[in-house]
């Protein structure tokens, strides 16, 4: 093996001395404030007295299934690895028809997991549901 | 890809949910922990909507939906104060991979397409760009979609999809002008870090006219109310544009690309297009209409000082309060009415801090005896629109904006 050349102890030397001097507070980072164990410390830029701190959240999960029905493990399978069932059972009575166009454009547009042969079994669940349901007075 | 994988489809979901530490790493919803739903009042139901405080950086919201997460500010958000505070602010996302984790020091924005020199902008280099500071309402082009009649499909929002806040940030035109335009550029279009679950799904992307890019009140924005924005609001950085409906505030901006040629992409060509009829109206039932991307908003006013449907003790003098917003423009008049329209008096205004936000409202209205009082609010904007009785209808449910009437009962 070669040694090092003159020019790369150099810049390994200013590298290493620019770190320290970050390290020591000579840049414009925040102190780190004081985290939970394990969680690597937060980071921040600050500038012209704007700081900016790094940020990591979880979301909660939703484990909410489509209430029982014909065809209500297709739906499952089919709609919930995009979104929440609460998209679906939050919607008004609709026709047939618009339920039709919907679930199409979920498989047309944003390519939904469904096959062609899905949709008249995912139509005809939210239809049955939705008849299910009394209407609401008003 | 000719025939669908579904096992390969699933399993792509699940290693991006995975990856965005969606699916098994977050807390189970609580949901109704609150234990208080919340009436929508949306007309023919579901109506109730679960209230949750299980969304990070988030304080008690409406919950529409938790994945990909679409969550409702309460009416009484309004009423405790005009800026919307942060965590209250709503939330509404297109896919459900969305950035859980935001390093500020990696990241950047990349500024490329029909420019002199791409760039990539580092945080701190954002920061020391010239700053503006304006009010601003963020309101989604489908928000109070829930009272349309006949109903729409889509997200079924109450008046809640909407929030008021100041943002500070840099103006579009001047990263752009660092970049330089190259000559022939028509349009901007803006990229962000959520991503679609499955493979071929067009990327949630919107574009402004360049002009409009360059106006200098559109801004990559890093504070809202004073603060960092909530990773759920778009943090680092999100897209404001004063006036215009929320689906061009593009959340967590990563790329700003000039474009030499119109947008064709799904979400300008195909998504959010409004029929070009006055307020976007046309007969319910109507499919063959000329339509054009949505845009700039148009007044609207809400009263919050009571609660339609709600039963208070009587008194003689009823106050109201509420709040209204001009649009594009800012708000000229707003006047009340309890004669079912036949008389209207005007409100006093609060102060303007920019057009672009909201102003407080407050009148008195009489009552001669107690009973049901129906009273309602309309504002007139500095361009002479003003908010009519009747609501407009288009199948996107884009767009309302008539007289919201609150029924109170006083005993």
């Amino acid at each position: 093996m070669r040694a090092p050349s003159l020019a790369a102890i150099v810049l390994v030397l200013i590298a290493g001395s620019l770190f320290v001097l970050v390290a020591i507070g000579g840049g414009s980072r925040d102190a780190p404030k004081p985290v939970a164990a394990g969680a690597p410390p937060a980071r921040s830029v600050s500038v012209n007295g704007f700081a900016l701190t790094s940020t990591a959240v979880d979301l909660p999960d939703d484990a909410a299934t489509y209430p029982p029905g014909p065809h209500a493990d297709l739906v499952n399978q089919r709609c919930l690895s995009c979104h929440s069932a609460s998209m679906g059972l939050t919607q008004p009575r609709l026709t047939a028809a618009q339920w039709a166009a919907t679930v199409e454009k979920m498989r047309d547009t944003y390519h939904a997991p469904i096959a062609p042969g899905d949709v008249p079994a995912i139509v005809s669940y939210f239809t049955t549901l939705q008849a299910s349901k009394p209407q609401p007075a008003g | 890809m000719d025939r669908l994988d579904f096992d390969a489809a699933r399993a792509v979901t699940r290693r991006r949910l995975l990856a965005a530490g969606i699916a098994g790493g977050g807390a189970v919803l609580a949901g109704r922990a609150l234990g208080a739903d919340v009436d929508l009042r949306l007309p023919g139901g579901p109506s109730t909507r679960a209230m949750t405080s299980d969304f990070p950086q988030k304080g008690a919201m409406i919950l529409q939906r938790a994945r990909p997460a679409l969550l409702e500010t309460p009416m009484e958000v309004f009423q405790q104060s005009l800026y919307t505070p942060n965590d209250r602010f709503f939330v509404r996302w297109h896919w459900g991979d969305l950035p859980t984790s935001i390093d500020v020091e990696t990241y950047r924005i990349r500024v490329g397409g029909h420019v002199e020199r791409p760039l990539s902008i580092s945080l701190a280099q954002l920061l020391r760009m010239p700053r503006i500071e304006l009010a601003a309402v963020n309101q989604c082009s489908g928000n109070s979609r829930g009272l349309f009649e006949p109903r729409v499909p889509g997200a079924q929002w109450g008046h809640g999809a909407m929030g008021n806040a100041k943002w500070m940030g840099v103006p579009l035109r001047h990263v752009l002008d660092l970049a330089g335009v190259r000559g022939g550029a028509v349009a901007v279009r803006v990229g962000a870090m959520d991503k679609p679950l499955v493979a071929g799904a067009p990327d949630f992307e919107k574009s402004l006219a360049l002009d409009h890019a360059r106006d200098g009140e559109v801004m990559l924005a890093f504070a809202m109310n004073g603060e960092q924005l909530p990773l759920l609001n778009g943090f680092p950085v999100r897209l404001v544009v004063p006036g215009w409906f929320s689906t061009y505030w593009m959340k967590t901006v990563d790329a700003i690309e000039v474009l030499a040629s119109p947008d064709e992409n799904y979400w300008m060509a195909k998504a959010y297009k409004i029929p070009t009829a006055p307020r976007a109206s046309v007969v319910p039932g109507s499919k063959d209409f000329p339509t054009t991307p949505i845009n700039r908003m148009i007044p609207r006013s809400w009263i919050t000082s009571v609660a339609d449907g709600a039963t208070y003790g009587y008194d003689p003098v009823l106050p109201i309060e509420g709040i209204a917003m001009g649009g594009d423009v800012g708000v000229a008049r707003v006047e009340i009415s309890a004669t079912g329209g036949r008389t209207w008096e005007p409100a006093a205004l609060g102060r303007e801090d920019d057009r672009y936000g909201f102003r407080r409202f407050t009148a008195r209205v009489n009552v001669p005896r107690p009973g049901r009082v129906k009273v309602m609010a309309r504002c007139t904007n500095t361009r002479g629109e003003t908010q009519p009785m009747e609501a407009n209808w288009n199948p996107g449910g884009y767009m309302r904006n008539c007289v919201e009437p609150v029924i109170v009962r006083l005993t």
